[in-house]
């Protein structure tokens, strides 16, 4: 006994005095540009990360740190290391809905000073949203995404414009027994809710949060945005299990040839043309419906890159930042991942749209995006949101009581939080 | 002298328990959040009216209450039976006692994505199973109804051994003469559990009930790991909704309220279940 | 039945951990392309080598059983010798500590280590930990010096040896023992915690095992790559599973000790 514990004592005084040095990371943040990014992103663009590495030999090399695959888990990460302070990162890829809490708490900053205004007109209309925090730019678009409305060529002339009309047309189609549903969207308690709700709700004429930052959520319109949603699931247009449903359930589905239209986003396109797809080739792509035509939008989801303040890179980053999101990479990463482009010049590149019809879609779809709301509060206030909605759409309880509660929440909440 | 010996342990435990409570009492009277710029901010309490308000952190509550009540005592009565198999004189009992302890010394994280694996759709092993018999797939962890038992099956795996132990360490303070001396008496072996093992056992089974709910109440690698507080925070507990106020919403105040509420709560919860018990076993062994 | 319900999981993994990708969509099918060490190859050549999180896990272990060691020792002898009304308020204190849900603690902490700069700083960890195990740990030993004969150290006192060689020579050895469980259960403890490793350390160079862990499963591209993550927690399971059938006796009467004189 009495020997194991001195061996134990002096081999554990020894590792301690070995890695000594180890036991601070090896200062590698002065050596390389590190970037944080969601490990889809950091596979996409692994190929132009190389060559930029083997290109610029007397520049930084960059060094790309996988973040976690799921979108919050991957802002917990980022979060952590800057709560911290010493953050390891240069760059940190984000997503349109933290830029207000990144921007407030002021980890990131500001771009102005490496991208010109003449840059930043050059970035697709809908593209420009979602990077401005209290009027400074913050952070530069890699990829754009935004909510579409998928529907039919094969059943039907044109896509409804209107609410009423997508109804009418659903309805048509199902009692003739050429689709078993008329419309797939996403109705699980998710973010995915919440960006639904936004398309609905400001196509009905409504306001999720005002211009003022008061929410709306106890409005007419937004009761009407309401009510829609839930007839679409008591007149069996939608499937009851639509309350259950993420983008893939809604894709399936759509896949499948079971529905007449589906919301989702631009990767759908790519999935719904392949060969195992049974409606390849009798897709087509348009906004959302609204109640009348300049009300619809399609709710802007992108991710983008920003600078931490922390870094002491800050000039190489800027550089790294635009290589990454140059025309030549988002033709790249369009035609290999199909990325939606931010800068018009690829998202309007005349040869690239003949080849791929669907840009010019896109392109429409982008040009009426609508960020969430640009709250550093919006985690919670989608939250809210999700969890009224989810208790109307599957009859916990009434749509006045619960859009009541969820107004009354959002506020509770920006009290609290000291506005 | 010696009191000066005992000053750095007592100052640590200041420094990490004691502190931190005061310091939650006094954030959560404050705005700090990402809003105010991470600046601190008196708020006359409306931390607090809003965590009365908020239907999130009483149906976290509920579900944690649920957690903890339903693992805790699963793994009590597992716990005394595993304890008095083990007290038996049986071949193996070193290797039976080392293999049984093996769940507890594991690493919550490790054995949490293990489950995770093990409840997958389709490929884990359950969902095989009840497909081979027929039932198709479960489903368990996407299942806002179901996905809750995952977390206490995982939660009773891990921590029943640690329960036995101490059972096991409460039977061996019994004297075997008093079993000796029923059995003359002509009492059954289950009388005799209930007349002479329940009630020497009480304090064992205080003990472990107490800080084994203390624990649960806690819970969070468990869940965040295997769940992450979904389906639809069907699973979602107080400490994963306070991790998530602090880390991901960056509202510290209203983090501190909801430990402090929490902390609050549990002592609430121990009270009413020490005094039940007493009530309980004061009725049985009398 | 015990053996079944404890060891199955294990034994899954273990199996999950052999498998290869494909065999892994079809668990319950036997063929020739079943087996592979891939997942272990995986994990050894990823970058930082998971080794890393092994070493990294043992020098926070090590570094925080010593700390912990080394303030809990005389403090547990003087509360052996304390008068009975220090001694009870003592222990009261502890034990309520050592019920506490620490999971609740882990904000103050943070900030604490962004005041101290304790950041990304591996032996900065010991202290929390440390604090997290004292109550335990002064309640074993306490209990184990209580156990000694008095006329012992008595001896030794009028022999003319001071309080330090009277510890270092007479009572440290005797309660070696007690010691040794109490090493044990707070390097458990720290091999396997996790809130506060994951707050406190975000450089992934540095982090701990059950932290490594966790990140493997939320860090593929379609799925979690259950093949290489059960491989890294059979490799993470193995030191603690020697550590078990070493010291199965010793944690036992460890927490024995605990309950009975706690």
């Amino acid at each position: 006994m009495k020997s194991r514990i001195t061996k134990l004592l002096i081999s554990s005084f020894t590792t301690l005095l070995l890695p000594m040095q180890s036991i601070k990371a090896d200062d590698i943040s002065s050596k390389t540009i590190n970037i944080l990014m969601p490990a889809p992103f950091a596979d996409s663009t692994s190929y132009l990360i190389n060559e930029y590495n083997t290109k610029h030999k007397n520049h930084k090399k960059i060094k790309v740190t996988r973040g976690p695959l799921e979108t919050e888990a991957m802002s917990d990460l980022a979060i952590s290391s800057l709560l911290l302070g010493n953050s390891p990162y240069d760059i940190v890829l984000i997503d349109v809905t933290w830029l207000p809490k990144y921007a407030k708490a002021q980890w990131i900053s500001d771009l102005s000073l490496w991208f010109t205004k003449e840059e930043a007109k050059a970035l697709a209309s809908g593209a420009k949203l979602g990077n401005y925090f209290e009027g400074k730019l913050y952070r530069w678009p890699l990829v754009a995404d935004m909510g579409l409305l998928y529907w039919r060529k094969d059943l039907m002339d044109k896509p409804p414009k209107t609410p009423r009309e997508l109804i009418k047309i659903s309805k048509n189609l199902q009692e003739k027994g050429k689709v078993k549903y008329g419309y797939v969207w996403q109705g699980r308690q998710y973010e995915g809710l919440s960006c639904v709700f936004l398309e609905v709700i400001n196509g009905f004429g409504g306001n999720w949060i005002d211009h003022k930052g008061e929410p709306n959520l106890n409005t007419k319109n937004s009761y009407k945005a309401v009510s829609w949603l839930k007839e679409l699931i008591t007149e069996g247009i939608s499937p009851k299990s639509v309350t259950n449903f993420s983008e893939p359930e809604a894709l399936q589905i759509f896949e499948s040839g079971e529905a007449a239209f589906m919301r989702n986003w631009p990767y759908a396109w790519a999935e719904l043309n392949k060969d195992k797809s049974k409606v390849k080739g009798k897709v087509g792509v348009t906004v959302m419906v609204a109640e009348n035509n300049n009300l619809a939008t399609a709710t802007l989801g992108s991710w983008g890159f920003s600078i931490l303040s922390s870094s002491k890179n800050k000039l190489e980053s800027s550089t790294v930042i635009k290589y990454l999101t140059s025309s030549s990479s988002q033709n790249y990463l369009f035609k290999k991942y199909g990325y939606t482009p931010t800068n018009t010049d690829v998202l309007k590149d005349k040869v690239l749209t003949i080849k791929y019809p669907i840009l010019s879609s896109l392109e429409k779809g982008l040009s009426v995006a609508k960020p969430r709301p640009q709250s550093p509060l919006y985690a919670q206030m989608s939250d809210i949101l999700q969890r009224s909605l989810s208790s109307i759409l599957t009859n916990k309880s009434s749509i006045d009581e619960e859009m009541n509660r969820a107004n009354k929440s959002t506020k509770d909440i920006i009290l609290s939080a000291g506005k | 002298m010696n009191y000066l010996l005992l000053t750095p342990a007592f100052l640590l435990i200041l420094l990490v328990f004691v502190l931190p409570l005061i310091r939650y009492s006094w954030m959560s009277m404050h705005s700090i959040s990402v809003i105010t710029g991470l600046d601190y901010i008196p708020n006359n309490g409306s931390n607090w009216i809003r965590l009365l308000n908020d239907d999130r952190f009483w149906r976290d509550t509920i579900q944690t209450i649920r957690f903890a009540a339903f693992s805790v005592s699963i793994e009590i009565v597992l716990a005394i039976i595993i304890a008095l198999l083990l007290s038996q004189r049986i071949k193996g009992k070193g290797i039976l006692r080392t293999i049984s302890l093996l769940p507890w010394a594991l690493p919550t994280t490790i054995m949490a994505l293990g489950w995770r694996w093990i409840f997958n759709t389709p490929y884990g092993p359950i969902d095989q199973i009840s497909s081979l018999i027929g039932f198709g797939t479960l489903d368990i962890l996407s299942n806002p109804d179901l996905a809750w038992i995952a977390t206490v099956i995982g939660d009773v795996w891990k921590t029943t051994p640690f329960v036995a132990l101490i059972i096991l360490a409460g039977l061996q303070t019994i004297p075997s003469d008093l079993y000796e001396a029923f059995k003359m008496e002509g009492g059954s072996p289950l009388q005799s559990f209930i007349k002479i093992t329940l009630p020497l056992l009480k304090p064992y089974i205080l003990l472990s009930l107490v800080f084994r709910l203390a624990q649960a109440f806690g819970v969070f690698d468990l869940i965040q790991v295997m769940t992450g507080g979904g389906p639809a925070s069907s699973t979602e507990s107080i400490a994963i909704y306070a991790y998530l106020n602090a880390m991901r919403f960056l509202d510290f105040g209203y983090s501190a309220t909801i430990m402090i509420a929490s902390f609050i709560l549990l002592i609430t919860i121990c009270l009413f279940t020490w005094i039940f018990y007493n009530k309980l076993k004061s009725k049985l062994s009398i | 039945m015990l053996l079944i319900w404890s060891l199955s999981p294990l034994i899954w993994q273990l199996y999950t951990s052999l498998s290869t990708p494909e065999a892994l969509t079809r668990p319950l099918e036997i063929n020739e392309f079943r087996w592979t060490f891939d997942n272990y190859k995986q994990i050894f050549q990823a970058n930082p080598p998971f080794v890393r999180y092994l070493l990294n896990s043992l020098i926070v272990g090590l570094s925080s059983t010593i700390l912990t060691l080394a303030i809990a020792l005389p403090a547990s002898y003087s509360l052996a010798k304390a008068n009975n009304k220090v001694s009870k308020i003592s222990k009261i204190i502890l034990l309520a500590s050592a019920l506490f849900p620490y999971f609740l603690l882990f904000l103050a902490l943070l900030e604490f280590a962004r005041e101290m700069n304790f950041g990304n700083n591996l032996l900065a960890l010991c202290i929390p930990y440390s604090a997290l195990c004292m109550p335990l740990a002064v309640l074993l030993l306490t209990a184990a010096f209580k156990d000694l004969p008095n006329d012992l150290e008595e001896a030794a006192r009028l022999e003319g040896l001071g309080l330090i060689n009277r510890l270092r020579w007479i009572l440290f050895p005797l309660i070696k023992p007690a010691i040794a469980s109490t090493s044990i259960l707070v390097f458990l403890f720290t091999w396997n915690e996790y809130p506060i490793a994951l707050t406190w350390i975000s450089k992934s160079e540095l982090i701990t095992l059950p932290v490594a862990i966790a990140r493997i499963a939320g860090s593929s591209v379609y799925s979690v790559p259950y093949g290489a993550y059960a491989a890294a927690t059979v490799v993470g399971a193995l030191p603690l599973l020697l550590i078990v059938f070493i010291f199965q006796k010793r944690i036992v009467s460890g927490l024995t000790q605990g309950a009975i004189k706690g």
